[in-house]
């Protein structure tokens, strides 16, 4: 599959602060790639340097196989863009801002079809500011979509969404990967990045960490489950550590994740140890690893939003 | 092209759709207008200041002006024709009719009689019910088509009544508000990133700016014939001038001051900042400008701003064309104020302006 972006040594500093550094990845031609990361990463201002919104300060990007510095404009005319944003014309009705913003393009599919690509059948005529999150949403990704863009770049699709909504959200980006179109979203949502991207790059502080499958990331990195519990008292980890089948501890505002290679063995140590010590376990569960472990185990953080 | 024609239909149908922007730009300068109408203009118009001059001693010209005094709508003044006119140029009368000699000769051989009228063109209402009403006494005469002699004098110190002085000055600040808050949904879709949105799309940022502009000149228009129309009916605020002059100046001061918005919007980050900056320039130049009270009424030490605020020549140019008040510059002098001020604004919002 050939790639249709190409970004490579990106650099982007305010001020101080680097807020892409030295940022280089690829998207193939008819794939959800997902860029994970907390706030704050960089997840945003690189997605807008490609769009073409925001100029680098060094590095080069392609799309489409053009330069963005070069052919932005046209670039601009075959990509489809949704950004974080809130109502765009909170007094223009549905059906019209998407001929609006047909009209910017030089073909562009008819706001009924968009409406029913998005299925906002039911809102054609209501204002926009009369929408929901959810609807606003669709709308917005609806915009993206007036210019049946080869590309698809989606800033946070589901952010401040109900699971409702967001599964909606996801159904409709599916879609668009099924027509062949390129996905290009970032995300500080595990869930998102696991279950809607076929790879996934993960970024903190402007670098990418790694980039991969969703299923290899956590394989890679683990091989074995997390136990999570609650403790009633504070305690060193070192005594967790030492429990059979440990292999690591994570200590979080009274929440504790043990790793473990082999979970019943773990369980029984950990049950004596709190019978021994007169300690309280509550809420504890086991589950297989996730991005999320991957996340915390690569940067000693975790994704909060 | 298409781009520019739905922007500019999609930012009037938004106007429309905003309660509070339709308020602003029509309601309110139409409030001014007839609470202050309502104010200055004392209940007596409903009686004209007309004055007599008969030069004619024959029994015709007495019926007339025997005639003329039973009209209970004129309070009817005698004098020689050059006191009398000198009263109309005064603003003491609302006309003067002039029965001339020879008259009674022209009426007893069946002639065509000759009667002078001279009116004061800024109360051509006074006109219009006068010469109806001298064309009928004329006719109980027998005379099949008296000849009226109609003269427009402009009056050399003028009488503005405050209304007429007033309304030219609200339509300025009118434009002068509908311009500078331009700036307001600039800061909005800057800051809620429709801006960028739009910039995310091939559509280039002249064509946005250009709707922006065109729409605002379309408002700008309505905004004027509104307020020209509502003081007319009203308060019979008159139009002298010429009408496509009067159209030019509205749009160079809409120009003029939509470019002082787009200055603005660059300087404020945020609906909250830019409120208190828009307040800034508004309020000093409604007050300075000479729209309420002449600025001959104001203290001398404020003349310089005054000088500044480029509203003053606004209003002053407006007031010049509709009802031919004294000038306090020339035409010329106001265009190339406002031009300059147009220049400024317009480099420093291109400098400092940002898109996002």
């Amino acid at each position: 599959m050939s790639a249709v972006i190409e970004v490579e040594k990106l650099h982007k500093s305010y001020g101080e602060i680097k807020a892409v550094n030295n940022i280089s990845f690829t998207v193939a031609q008819g794939e959800i790639f997902g860029m994970l990361g907390p706030n704050g990463a960089g997840k945003t201002t690189t997605m807008e340097i490609v769009e073409g919104l925001r100029p680098a300060d060094s590095g080069s990007v392609s799309v489409l196989g053009m330069d963005i510095k070069q052919r932005s404009r046209r670039i601009k005319g075959s990509i489809g863009v949704q950004l974080q944003t809130t109502t765009l014309y909170p007094r223009l009705k549905v059906h019209e801002v998407l001929d609006l913003f047909g009209s910017f393009f030089l073909k562009a599919v008819s706001p009924e079809e968009i409406i029913k690509l998005v299925g906002l059948e039911d809102s054609t005529n209501k204002l926009c500011i009369n929408l929901s999150g959810g609807q606003q949403q669709r709308l917005s990704i609806g915009l993206a979509l007036v210019n049946d863009p080869q590309i698809l770049f989606l800033d946070e699709p589901t952010s401040g969404l109900d699971p409702q909504a967001r599964h909606n959200i996801w159904d409709l980006i599916k879609l668009q990967k099924e027509k062949g179109k390129t996905v290009f979203l970032t995300t500080h949502y595990m869930e998102e990045a696991e279950r809607l991207c076929e790879r996934v790059a993960i970024i903190d502080h402007g670098e990418i960490i790694a980039t991969d499958r969703p299923d290899r990331l956590v394989s890679q990195h683990f091989n074995e489950e997390a136990i999570e519990f609650q403790l009633d008292r504070p305690l060193g980890d070192e005594v967790l550590r030492q429990l059979a089948g440990a292999t690591n501890v994570v200590m979080e505002n009274g929440g504790v994740t043990v790793y473990s290679k082999s979970v019943p063995v773990t369980i029984s140590a950990l049950m004596d140890m709190a019978k021994q010590s007169d300690m309280k376990l509550t809420d504890l569960y086991v589950r297989r690893a996730t991005l999320e472990d991957v996340f915390l185990k690569l940067t000693g953080r975790r994704i909060r939003d | 092209m298409k781009a520019l024609r739905k922007l500019l239909v999609s930012d009037i149908k938004q106007f429309f759709r905003e309660r509070s922007a339709l308020f602003w730009t029509f309601a309110f300068p139409i409030f001014f207008i007839l609470i202050f109408g309502a104010v200055f203009s004392g209940g007596d118009n409903v009686t004209f200041n007309v004055g007599l001059t008969v030069e004619d001693n024959s029994p015709a010209a007495q019926q007339l002006s025997g005639a003329l005094q039973q009209v209970s709508a004129f309070k009817l003044y005698m004098g020689n024709q050059s006191a009398e006119l000198q009263a109309l140029k005064d603003g003491d009368r609302g006309a003067v009719i002039i029965v001339p000699s020879g008259f009674g000769q022209a009426v007893s051989q069946g002639g065509k009689a000759t009667v002078d009228v001279y009116y004061d063109p800024t109360q051509s209402s006074s006109a219009q019910v006068l010469l109806p009403i001298i064309t009928q006494i004329l006719e109980r005469f027998g005379q099949p088509a008296p000849i009226i002699n109609v003269n427009p004098v402009t009056l050399q110190t003028h009488e503005i009544r405050a209304i007429d002085y007033l309304t030219p000055g609200i339509l300025a600040m009118a434009i002068m508000q509908l311009g500078i808050f331009a700036a307001m949904p600039l800061v909005v879709q800057r800051e809620n990133r429709v801006l960028k949105r739009l910039g995310a799309t091939p559509v280039r940022r002249s064509t946005m700016i250009l709707s922006t502009v065109l729409f605002r000149l379309i408002i700008a228009i309505g905004q004027a014939a509104l307020i020209i129309i509502v003081s007319k009916l009203v308060f019979h605020v008159p139009m002298l001038g010429n009408w496509f002059f009067l159209a030019g100046m509205v749009i160079l001061g809409a120009l003029t001051f939509l470019t002082m918005g787009f200055m603005i919007s660059a300087f404020a980050k945020t609906q909250e900042s830019a409120m208190p900056l828009l307040m800034m320039v508004q309020f000093p130049m409604m007050f300075l400008s000479g729209i309420f009270f002449p600025i001959e009424m104001m203290p001398g030490f404020m003349r310089p701003i005054m000088d500044a605020m480029p509203l003053t020549y606004l209003a002053d140019s407006i007031r010049q064309i509709m009802v031919q008040s004294s000038a306090l510059h020339t035409h010329l002098i106001n265009v190339g104020v406002l031009v300059g001020w147009f220049a400024v604004c317009l480099v420093v919002a291109v400098r400092f302006f940002k898109w996002e």
